[in-house]
């Protein structure tokens, strides 16, 4: 007997700590969602996360849990897939987080391709610590450390993760909530790492300061400004240009490269 | 099935009322005793989860609930059930 979606959730702890309308409890949704069709038991799963918004996640999850140190969810989640590798581990960070401090531990688990899913809840800001620029901060973007816009290229995770060895790789947002779902599972289907970037919306810090105010405003310039990565490749092909404020999503990756700490029944 | 928003839960950022094709969820207008305007539900009977879900035994559309934040959304049994005068419009 499968646990069911109300059963993964921690109701004792609800209503959650994350502001009104922030886009992480979207993604924990649609993760349980993911879970819940894989059919995974309570008692075999690990949810493992390091600092930030993001990393409050696990604690409204059933599971065991894992807080960890700022950038090292990955190296404590390594540690508990060489341990325990029937146990399905399951990571969830943010961009500060993954890109920023815990970028060597992210390529490197990359590279080794060890089997666990990576959620990211890119949420484009340092949330947590009152809305500091991050390396996923778009450029001309107002945050409290680029008060005149910022100036640096983002980091593309996805195809960070597709470059450093992962076996799937996929971008979506919290609007596409159907596809997050959907590549969340294959990604947990998949041997080997399976890296998800989930743009989040970030209404407190990040749309206040760029006139998003409104949870809705931000939904509203991910539907606009996101483009699927294969109509990014026909307009490539076809020698259009691409708009320059948009970002890829899609599936960026799937493959089989030989995976570490594979559990073989 | 019935929809339902807890209103323990519901924080009020009206993304339900962007997402719904139906658009069931409306902005609301009066405040609750947490001091949060939470949606109102205009004909929820319209809704396809509540009219489908029995006969095809799964989650139909449900974008709602995916996207609420809060896990404010939720369908429950209703009991008994009360046939509520839908008139489809073609």
């Amino acid at each position: 007997m499968t646990p069911s979606l109300e059963e993964w959730y921690r109701q004792e702890r609800m209503p959650h700590i994350f502001c009104t309308g922030c886009g992480n409890g979207t993604v924990i949704n649609c993760t349980l969602n993911a879970v819940v069709e894989m059919g995974w038991e309570i008692d075999n799963t690990i949810f493992i996360s390091g600092i930030g918004c993001s990393s409050r996640a696990p604690g409204y999850v059933a599971t065991d849990s894992l807080h960890t140190t700022h950038g090292r969810a990955l190296a404590f989640a390594t540690g508990v897939k060489m341990a325990r590798p029937e146990f399905n581990v399951v990571v969830f960070t943010g961009d500060g987080d993954l890109s920023a401090i815990g970028g060597n531990h992210f390529i490197h688990a990359c590279r080794r391709n060890i089997d666990m899913t990576v959620i990211c809840m890119n949420n484009m800001i340092y949330g947590m610590t009152g809305g500091q620029g991050s390396p996923c901060t778009p450029v001309g973007a107002i945050s409290t450390t680029t008060p005149y816009g910022a100036g640096e290229p983002v980091f593309d995770l996805a195809e960070l993760a597709v470059a450093a060895g992962a076996n799937y790789s996929a971008r979506w947002t919290t609007y596409h909530v159907k596809e997050l779902t959907k590549a969340i599972k294959a990604g947990m289907e998949t041997p080997g790492l399976s890296f998800i970037e989930a743009m989040t919306q970030c209404p407190t810090s990040f749309g206040r300061k760029n006139r998003q105010r409104q949870p809705s405003d931000m939904i509203e310039h991910m539907k606009n400004h996101s483009i699927l990565l294969s109509k990014k490749k026909r307009l490539e092909e076809e020698g259009k240009s691409v708009p320059d404020d948009t970002f890829a999503v899609g599936e960026f990756a799937r493959r089989n490269r030989p995976a570490m700490g594979v559990y073989k029944k | 099935m019935k929809l339902i928003i807890d209103e323990s839960r519901c924080k009020g950022c009206n993304l339900c009322t962007l997402v719904c094709p139906y658009n069931i969820f409306q902005e609301g207008s009066k405040l609750n005793e947490k001091g949060i305007v939470v949606p109102s539900l205009d004909r929820p009977g319209r809704c396809t989860n509540c009219r489908l879900q029995k006969l095809y035994q799964r989650r139909l559309c449900g974008v709602c609930q995916l996207i609420c934040p809060d896990q404010a959304i939720h369908w429950v049994e209703e009991e008994p059930y009360e046939p509520l005068g839908v008139v489809i419009e073609f």
